[in-house]
């Protein structure tokens, strides 16, 4: 269904005064519940980063005499079948859920989305034209098949250049390291993570190129990437902001289901989405799971659902906060 | 307006050539191999080779491609790698079929429960009835469907036996309860956010205040005049979710065992199955165009300001 | 014979695998990449096995009297790739079309003569071996009510080697008749080799002896199609196909199911069943069963637990369901770096605890595979030697490899189908035990289906998993000639030993049955001793659950026509 965020653009004021952030703070504090829902996070995210540090076992580290374990003291949450931590694994999954969404944030939303929506918006004409119609092209696509179809064809090709380079270079790991992982899915998930920030941020700046303030800083020869940085950026921050608050999650569950289907990251190195297709066999024995071991399905589940859940209310709420407007 | 529709109604054919020119290259592009694939291990390389010239894949790219436009322009969109010799239109319309029958019953679940949670909310807007409606609704959103489904199929199909715990028996078939309320569920969710939010908003404008000063029960008012003008964002949103159910339902529809087009187009990027995903994707991409001109039509008619440009 | 044209297992529950364990009896031979439904998929997680031994499964019978007509009999299956019995070479077509179309000999259960009569009621063997004369039935119709000669057999042999069929194995399966190259090569369309004695008697007359051409043609390619029925309607035949199988097809909606009535038509008894229904779509295999939307059903893994608990409802449904005959393993590309070294293979075999794997991760459902042929399929041997778990001995053999030392080993790449089912798992808990037992180090790399079948042809990848060979036909030569003879295309790995080469020559003309065994023995256990595999398990027991109403299934190893004995008591 669509995306629980609707963002209208709004007209923003003009440059926002010193105080405006401190008083957003202020006013997201308020907001009990989104001000958990961003304690939460930070707390999952801390798990993720600090997964080598936290771990209590090897994330690979099989143990056939103890499977399927309940949890207990020496598991936290239980074994799964080839007897590995599922503590550990989460924590680790985790991991891989902090380097997908935070590179794919950085690269898709800020990098691509941010700069093609400024220049977009500002310079118009052709340029505009083209990017638009490209990005129209690409929204085509049902996300999902897109993401699927990016991954399960670029990963070959990748894997297969990153080995050369391996082998020219003598650099040895590029791919064991998971980092060539990470770039499919990345590259993969670009598709969902830029255009739509493209447009917001082309929307904005369409409205601010025409300010009276930007129109001052032009007429006094201002040049244009001081223009767009300096007057234009800052006040497409907090849309930008609230954007990414709710297309995290997005991303996130977007990895979930890439690896899901064996197509995000290699093992043994685990994912939520890889530890939810494990253990329910890609789904056909997920009741059975869910009845039997729902420690197995549910710990996974249950740090995907809480992101993703946490993330809308952080997003809702800065939508309110930063936009005091738009109710 | 009508240079508007025009301008878009010209550009859409360069659109869906361009969609089809990228799954092309990415068929090209892609390891492995349709002919080889259909084969299966035993075929000899100059099997192989014969099944490729078969299925016209020795030519080039660009002459593949071209070839492949002027048939699609006659409707005529080749012929499946995976299903020996069958027609892909034959294939891919009666997926398209059961996915659209199913995201409807979906959206009808997300839309009866959606609608008069969220009008509730907002009128009960300032008690603890408000909040507690948005929260649950937001959890439910974020659900992952890894959850709901075995847990649905768990409680409703094996412990209650109430209906199936999976299949296709059409619309009318108890097999749609659950796929529907997986799907449904949360895009009720979507609708509770919208209704409440657009109800607030109309409950504050003028006519409305106006209308209750000329003493109007609270009934009409309530019902046709914040209610109503509440409801013109929501089709919005309704259009949408049909024309993108293309792919929206894939792992709903794989774990109830629904054919529909997610499954299809799934199943076509595993067995390079590119004539089958080439149309696939040109049908979306008309249906999503179609959905965006028919939106931005009803718009202008309903509300004169806006105006296409 | 051939039940899986490719004979190779996929050993995963491919994606919308969603039938964990799948399927039914499922095509426990689906070599299909990702279709919808794999049904199978065992090597990992072995679900249910069909059987050659055990062929019977009868319950109890409730009540008294015999068979009763009619009724639905519902199971999952996968949507076949075709239909046209020609062009089948999976498993997943050729079971259902093995009950709607037929040919002159069928397979049977019966492991000591699996071949029956069917269309034939009888067959001579002339000319020291090279000629087969068979002897149609009285009577026998088409389900549409024409009558079958031994015409439409010439007929429809033909019509399958010819190349507009664009038939993938006729060729392999007809082409020891003479004349049927010529016509597959297109410089004929009669083969001398099929003649028409009379209205009721075929003869084929074939290149050599060959023991086991008549095994060939219990295959679909050999299969008798109605001509008037293909010229008539042209490609879409299929959609409405004319047959002389037990059941004919009533209906056909791709992905969603198949439906097959009753052939009153055929020429035996006519099936029980009034219809089998087999859904296409998957689904959650064990909820579907135990809320009686089907009859049948595999256990996986996640199941085996709770059915195996003598107090579950569901544990009185619960059947053995006796060996497939397919053997797991891990593939080692003996030219390439560090596999060239067999010290170095010989060690990661050592170190591999595959009992303790077959007992943990797979609830005993495998059986730890220390050769090749599986334990029940003919030329089985007890005394091949194979690579017991031994830490020690691994350790030393590691040291007297040309890799001993991790710094000249080259990096070690595994490669496994990642779409679909969870291959991982097994993988992992492998590389996990090379690297506990002997310190070695490798990178799994999971690739889609499509990617990783057209790397193993290309002999692109250094070493794979997630593989199983299953029996085409009750021979050994299925498995170690097939699959190590050098010049065999199966033959991955590139293994190269001129002794093992020289066995399975020797055994093609072998006359003498045991002889013949010993060749292939001896060839086994060079190939196993060599550690040209690390094979992994036997795919030996699994289990079923069948509703209490369905009488006379038969569990078979080799895919049977099996629906027409069924009934159900309800």
């Amino acid at each position: 269904m669509t995306s629980i965020a609707d963002i209208e653009a709004t007209e923003l004021d003009q440059i926002k005064p010193k105080g405006f952030w401190r008083g957003v703070w202020s006013r997201f504090r308020k907001r009990r519940l989104a001000f958990s829902g961003l304690i939460i996070i930070t707390f999952i995210y801390m798990l993720g980063i600090l997964a080598p540090v936290i771990q209590t076992h090897d994330y690979r580290e099989t143990d056939l005499r103890n499977t399927q374990q309940g949890p207990s003291a020496e598991h936290w949450l239980g074994t799964d079948r080839a007897g590995r931590d599922l503590y550990t694994r989460v924590v680790w999954g985790i991991q891989t859920t902090v380097i997908i969404t935070v590179t794919s944030f950085i690269t898709g939303s800020l990098l691509l989305g941010v700069s093609i929506g400024l220049v977009a918006g500002y310079f118009r004409g052709w340029i505009d034209a083209v990017i638009m119609r490209v990005g129209e092209v690409i929204s085509v696509f049902p996300d999902i098949l897109l993401i699927i179809l990016l991954a399960a064809t670029l990963r070959p090709r990748i894997v297969e250049f990153a080995r050369n380079i391996e082998d020219s270079t003598g650099i040895s790991g590029l791919v064991s390291s998971g980092i060539v992982d990470y770039f499919v899915i990345g590259v993969a998930l670009l598709p969902l993570s830029w255009f739509g920030m493209m447009r917001l941020v082309r929307g904005q700046v369409l409205v601010m190129r025409e300010a009276e303030y930007v129109e001052a800083a032009r007429a006094m020869g201002t040049s244009t990437p001081r223009i767009l940085f300096r007057h234009i950026l800052p006040n497409v921050v907090s849309p930008v902001i609230v954007s990414v608050s709710f297309g995290i999650g997005a991303i996130a569950l977007s990895e979930v289901v890439l690896s899901f289907f064996g197509l995000g990251v290699q093992p043994p190195r685990p994912s939520l989405g890889v530890m939810i297709g494990d253990v329910t066999a890609r789904g056909g024995a997920s009741v059975s799971v869910l009845r039997d071991h729902p420690e197995q399905l549910l710990s996974p589940i249950i740090v995907v659902w809480l992101l993703i859940f946490c993330w809308n209310i952080v997003g809702d709420a800065l939508n309110d906060v930063l936009n005091p407007r738009a109710r | 307006m009508l240079a508007y529709i025009v301008r878009r109604l010209l550009w859409t054919p360069v659109l869906l050539a361009l969609a089809a020119f990228f799954v092309f290259m990415m068929g090209t592009w892609a390891p492995g191999d349709p002919a080889e694939l259909r084969l299966g291990n035993r075929a000899t390389p100059e099997r192989i080779e014969r099944e490729r010239e078969r299925l016209g894949l020795d030519d080039p790219f660009p002459v593949r491609y071209v070839l492949y436009v002027a048939d699609a322009l006659r409707g005529d969109f080749g012929e499946s790698y995976h299903y020996q010799g069958k027609p892909v239109l034959e294939i891919i319309a009666p997926k398209l079929w059961v996915s659209l029958q199913l995201n409807l019953a979906a959206l009808i679940v997300a839309v009866a429960v959606g609608l008069p949670l969220g009008f509730y909310a907002a009128k009960k807007q300032g008690t603890g009835k408000d909040p507690a409606i948005v929260i649950t609704m937001l959890i439910l959103y974020a659900m992952p469907v890894f959850f709901t489904a075995p847990f649905l199929i768990l409680f409703f199909a094996v412990n209650l036996h109430w209906v199936p715990a999976a299949g296709w028996g059409g619309f009318f078939s108890s097999q749609i309860v659950l796929p529907a309320l997986t799907i449904g569920i949360p895009g009720a969710a979507v609708f509770v956010r919208h209704m409440r939010a657009s109800t607030l908003e109309v409950i504050g404008q003028e006519y409305v205040r106006t209308a209750r000063a000329k003493g109007m029960s609270n009934f009409v008012v309530n019902y046709r005049h914040v209610a109503r003008n509440a409801l013109l964002p929501i089709l919005t949103i309704m259009g949408f979710t049909l024309a993108g159910m293309f792919g929206g339902s894939l792992i709903v529809e794989l774990i109830y065992g629904i054919p529909g087009a997610g499954r299809l187009s799934l199943d076509a990027i595993f067995q390079r199955d590119f004539p089958v995903l080439t149309a696939f994707v040109l049908l979306g991409a008309a249906m999503l165009v179609l959905a965006n001109l028919l939106i931005d039509i009803a718009y202008t008619i309903v509300d004169p300001r806006i105006r296409l440009q | 014979m051939r039940i899986t044209i490719f004979g190779m297992v996929m050993s995963l529950l491919l994606i919308a695998a969603v039938a964990c364990s799948g399927h039914s009896d499922a095509p426990s031979q689906d070599t299909a990449p990702p279709t919808s439904t794999p049904p199978a998929a065992r090597a990992t997680q072995p679900a249910i096995a069909p059987d050659l031994k055990d062929s019977q499964y009868n319950e109890p019978v409730a009540g008294s009297g015999g068979p009763q007509q009619g009724g639905i009999f519902n199971t999952l299956w996968s949507d076949p790739p075709t239909l046209d019995p020609h062009l089948v070479t999976d498993g997943t077509s050729y079971g259902i079309v093995i009950e709607v179309f037929s040919g002159l000999v069928r397979l049977g259960t019966n492991p000591s003569n699996p071949f029956e009569p069917d269309l034939a009621e009888s067959w001579q063997v002339l000319e020291d071996g090279t000629v087969y004369e068979f002897k149609l039935r009285n009577d026998l119709k088409f389900s549409n009510g024409d009558p079958v000669t031994a015409q439409d057999f010439k007929w429809s042999l033909e019509r399958a080697a010819h190349p507009d069929t664009s038939s993938t194995v006729a060729e392999e399966f007809l082409g020891d008749i003479v004349g049927i190259h010529d016509i597959v090569e297109g410089n004929a369309t009669n083969a001398e080799g099929i003649e028409v004695v009379d209205e009721r008697t075929l003869r084929l007359t074939i290149d050599a002896p060959k023991a086991y051409f008549i095994a060939k043609l219990t295959y679909p390619t050999a299969f008798v199609l109605n001509r008037n029925n293909l010229e008539s309607m042209g490609r879409d035949w299929v959609d409405e196909p004319v047959s002389t199988g037990p059941f004919t097809l009533k209906e056909y909606r791709i992905g969603q199911r198949i439906r097959l009535a009753r052939n009153d038509n055929f020429w035996d008894r006519p099936a029980y069943l009034d219809e089998v229904v087999f859904n296409l779509a998957g689904g959650v295999a064990m909820a579907m069963y135990e809320n009686d939307e089907i009859d049948v059903t595999g256990v996986g893994l996640a199941d085996l637990e709770r059915v195996q608990d003598p107090t579950e409802e569901l544990n009185k449904d619960l059947v053995e369901v006796p060996p497939n005959f397919a053997v797991s393993y891990v593939g080692f590309n003996i030219n390439e770096a560090p596999f060239d070294d067999a010290n170095f293979r010989r060690a990661l075999n050592h170190a591999v605890d595959k009992q303790l794997i077959a007992d943990q991760v797979f609830s005993n459902l495998v059986k730890p595979a220390y050769g090749i042929i599986p334990p029940g399929f003919p030329g089985f041997s007890a005394d091949i030697q194979g690579l017991e778990f031994d830490p020690d001995l691994a350790q030393d053999l590691l040291a007297q490899s040309a890799y001993a030392d991790a710094g000249s080993r080259p990096r070690i790449v595994l490669t496994v189908p990642g779409t679909g089912g969870s291959p991982g798992l097994t993988t992992e808990v492998v590389a996990d035990m090379w690297r506990q037992n002997l310190g070695i180090e490798i990178e799994i790399q999971q690739v889609e289906w499509a990617t990783y079948i057209q790397d193993l042809h290309r002999g692109r990848l250094q070493a794979w998993s997630g593989l199983s060979w299953q029996a085409d036909y009750p021979d050994p030569q299925t498995f170690i000639d097939v699959l190590f003879r050098s010049t065999s295309a199966i033959n991955y790995g590139g293994y190269n030993n001129q002794e093992v080469d020289d066995f399975v020559v020797a055994a093609q003309t072998e006359q003498d049955a045991t002889k013949r065994v010993q060749y292939y023995n001896d060839a086994e256990q060079i190939v196993v001793s060599d550690a040209a595999w690390l094979p992994l398990w036997w795919g030996v027991d699994s289990k079923a659950l069948i509703k209490p109403w369905v009488q006379d299934y038969t569990f078979s190893s080799l895919t049977v026509s099996k629906f027409k004995d069924v009934w159900l008591d309800k």
